[in-house]
């Protein structure tokens, strides 16, 4: 078991035309021995770059990546102690599980024959897979291919694991199941592993921490509350959490953010932060918007809701100030699943300023978060 | 006990009339009436009768010029028939059969039958391994990867007639390319096409034609590696293997229906070679011992002697030959599901 460092990882691939094009740019994090790191990001933002640098599958262009401290930058995918579980499982076909498990041991070890048996068999039976170990991949339905698959990383007795979106071929429900086996499975052998996913209920349920790639550029790592409470940026706001966070570009004007449908008054503690910037983003939660009846306050706000989406445990709104345009902008509040709302009612949104994040609408970054009564237990962010 | 009645008498109208509806609103009924018109309606009326017009006219030609052929020359093989009159259709024997495992000698049957499993074997195997070499390197991101596997396949569009001609100057002993290459090593000059050993004169052939046909052999193989993941090289490179390894143990073993189909592909044309021999030795018998069954066939048959029947006979030992090698592979493609 070791600590594995991403020192400044970049690559650029070079087209056959000359051009240049960096999929990741001068990445720094360290996964810490025993860790579960999600890399989390939309697609072709470098995640999977990333780890095919960690695997050795793509070269590294520049930086260093560091496992115990060693470099392993021009080791061999064989030669670097990792085990890869791939997004098609990539189980070689004409083998039985049992022989798509040894495959690996056979090749990288000198472990006699009879020894690489009792520990494929060890494996699958921790797997739940004892009793398919002579059929082929073909036979096996998804999610036992998918057992096969991390058997057959987990028989290689790796310093690290590196998954490349290994539930995204699985149905909803399975995924769910394999998603919580995973994470125990990971707990069990406490093997540091770097989770590449797109989906970010993954990142935020499975990870201990997760890290935000975009455009092949870290935007922030840490745990996934921290990223979703105290994003570095819009993007990662806009990234982490489903429903998205609502933005509305709104301008500084005295003590008051003036949008286009909307002033928003502002305290003097949060005007202290917004500091000179005339300009800004105002994010706010779905969930932190407060849904009442009666306009009291000025941070209540009389709209009219647009679509309804029930979930069954809550309500999505989509609410809107112009109800009478052909195709209102929206903006959504999430509601408990047993209030009763029908489209085209009239409510007020109450939007708590202890609740709104405030970003720089050039540089994306946080200018402002929301306030936590317990934000010190979320740790410090990158 | 009549509520009861009644509520059934309901549920079951109900049940009827919602078999009756069609959700996609079309009109059934002009089909039911027709399924209860008269029989001979319902024959005129079923797909095969009314398709008729465009497979019965193929299938009347190929079942006469093509199988019917076949039968007649089955027959002919069991008379005396000679080339002159009409066969005589009275007594069959199978003595042209009894004949064919006599003759003895390099003018024989047995020696022609020997050398076309030679030539088959030899010729597919060589062709394989030569195609897949190929096939794995140009499957290697190779730079012009496209022009490199067109100048492989273009040996195939040629006809064996062209490739026969060049080889000839290739081979030929007074200055030819093969010889000269020989020379600098201090062989030869070699006389291949000519050469009183047959066994050198086979080789010769075999050479030329892997020449013609391994590019097809590496388009099969080069189409079976794209269909296999990228991940599957790179789980391989993961897990340790070397190159060799990789190719042997991971990638090779997934080739098996390229293998196949490639091999059944080449055999028939090793068959059908007799065009490149008849144009590599001209209107000459071909030089002692070098006969396979087609040129074999065609000179007993067409020869001095003229023994139509005799040739016949050889011609369905060719087709055994040939239907011996695609029935197998008939049958596990449709084992497979695959016809």
């Amino acid at each position: 078991m070791a600590e594995l460092e991403l020192d400044g990882l970049t690559k650029v691939f070079v087209e056959d035309d000359g051009n240049e094009i960096v999929a990741v740019d001068d990445i720094d994090v360290t996964v810490a021995d025993g860790e579960f790191l999600v890399l989390v990001g939309p697609s072709g933002c470098g995640k999977s770059t990333t780890l095919r640098m960690i695997a050795g599958l793509e070269s590294i262009t520049a930086g260093e990546l560091r496992l115990g401290g060693r470099r392993i930058n021009e080791r061999k995918p064989a030669e670097r102690n990792t085990a890869m579980v791939f997004q098609s499982y990539a189980l070689y076909p004409h083998m039985t599980v049992k022989q798509n498990m040894s495959f690996g041991l056979e090749e990288s070890t000198d472990m006699p024959a009879a020894e690489i048996a009792e520990t494929v068999i060890e494996a699958a039976e921790m797997m739940g897979i004892g009793d398919l170990l002579d059929r082929k991949p073909g036979e096996l339905s998804g999610g036992q291919q998918q057992r096969v698959a991390l058997g057959r990383a987990i028989v290689r007795d790796p310093e690290v694991f590196l998954m490349d979106e290994p539930l995204s071929n699985l149905d909803a429900k399975l995924r769910s199941k394999m998603r919580t086996e995973l994470q125990r499975l990971q707990d069990d052998l406490g093997v540091t592993t770097i989770y590449v996913t797109h989906d970010q209920t993954e990142a935020m349920t499975m990870g201990d921490r997760i890290a935000v790639l975009d455009d092949g550029m870290l935007q922030q790592v840490g745990t996934p509350l921290e990223c979703y409470h105290e994003p570095a940026n819009r993007f990662v706001a806009d990234f982490i959490g489903e429903p998205s966070m609502n933005f509305f570009e709104v301008e500084v004007q005295g003590d008051r953010l003036l949008a286009d449908d909307f002033a928003y008054p502002l305290s003097n503690e949060t005007l202290s932060t917004v500091g000179d910037r005339t300009e800004l983003t105002l994010g706010i939660r779905p969930e932190d918007i407060e849904l009442r009846t009666e306009a009291t306050g000025p941070h209540d706000f009389e709209t009219v809701v647009d679509v309804v989406e029930p979930t069954g445990d809550e309500n999505n709104l989509y609410l809107t100030f112009d109800p009478d345009a052909s195709e209102p902008d929206t903006f959504i509040a999430t509601t408990g699943g047993m209030n009763r709302i029908e489209a085209g009612q009239p409510l007020v949104a109450h939007v708590p300023e202890d609740a709104i994040h405030l970003f720089d609408p050039d540089t994306g970054r946080a200018v402002k978060n929301r306030s936590l009564d317990d934000a010190e237990t979320l740790g410090r962010a990158v | 006990m009549d509520s009861v009645r009644s509520w059934l008498r309901r549920r079951i109208d109900s049940v009827r009339s919602e078999q009756r509806l069609r959700t996609d609103g079309g009109t059934a009924s002009d089909a039911v009436q027709s399924e209860t018109g008269t029989g001979l309606r319902r024959y005129l009326d079923s797909d095969a009768v009314e398709s008729a017009p465009f497979w019965l006219p193929a299938f009347l030609l190929v079942g006469l010029f093509v199988y019917g052929a076949i039968v007649w020359n089955v027959v002919i093989s069991l008379t005396d028939y000679e080339g002159l009159g009409d066969p005589e259709y009275g007594s069959f024997d199978l003595e042209n059969y009894r004949l064919m495992l006599q003759e003895t000698g390099s003018y024989s049957f047995t020696n022609a039958f020997v050398n076309t499993i030679v030539l088959l074997v030899a010729f597919t195997l060589v062709c394989l391994v030569f195609g897949l070499v190929v096939a794995i390197l140009v499957d290697r991101d190779i730079r012009f990867e496209n022009t490199f596997r067109t100048i492989y396949l273009l040996p195939m569009s040629l006809s064996f007639v062209v490739t026969a001609k060049m080889w000839l100057w290739m081979y030929s002993s007074n200055g030819g390319f093969v010889n000269r290459a020989l020379g600098v090593v201090g062989i030869g000059p070699v006389n291949f096409i000519r050469n009183p050993d047959p066994n050198v004169q086979l080789a010769a052939i075999v050479f030329a034609l892997v020449w013609q046909f391994s590019g097809y052999a590496m388009v099969v193989y080069l189409a079976g590696l794209r269909a296999i993941p990228d991940e599957h090289f790179e789980a391989a490179r993961v897990d340790g293997a070397s190159l060799v390894k990789m190719y042997w143990r991971v990638v090779i073993p997934q080739l098996r229906t390229a293998t196949v189909s490639a091999s059944v592909v080449l055999m028939v044309f090793g068959l059908k070679a007799f065009d490149f021999l008849r144009a590599l030795y001209g209107n000459d018998t071909p030089a002692v011992g070098t006969d396979i069954l087609p040129t074999y066939m065609v000179r007993v048959a067409f020869g001095d002697a003229s023994r139509i029947a005799y040739g016949s006979a050889v011609a369905v030992v060719l087709f055994a030959l040939a239907f011996s090698i695609v029935l197998p592979y008939l049958y596990s493609e449709y084992r497979r599901g695959a016809l």
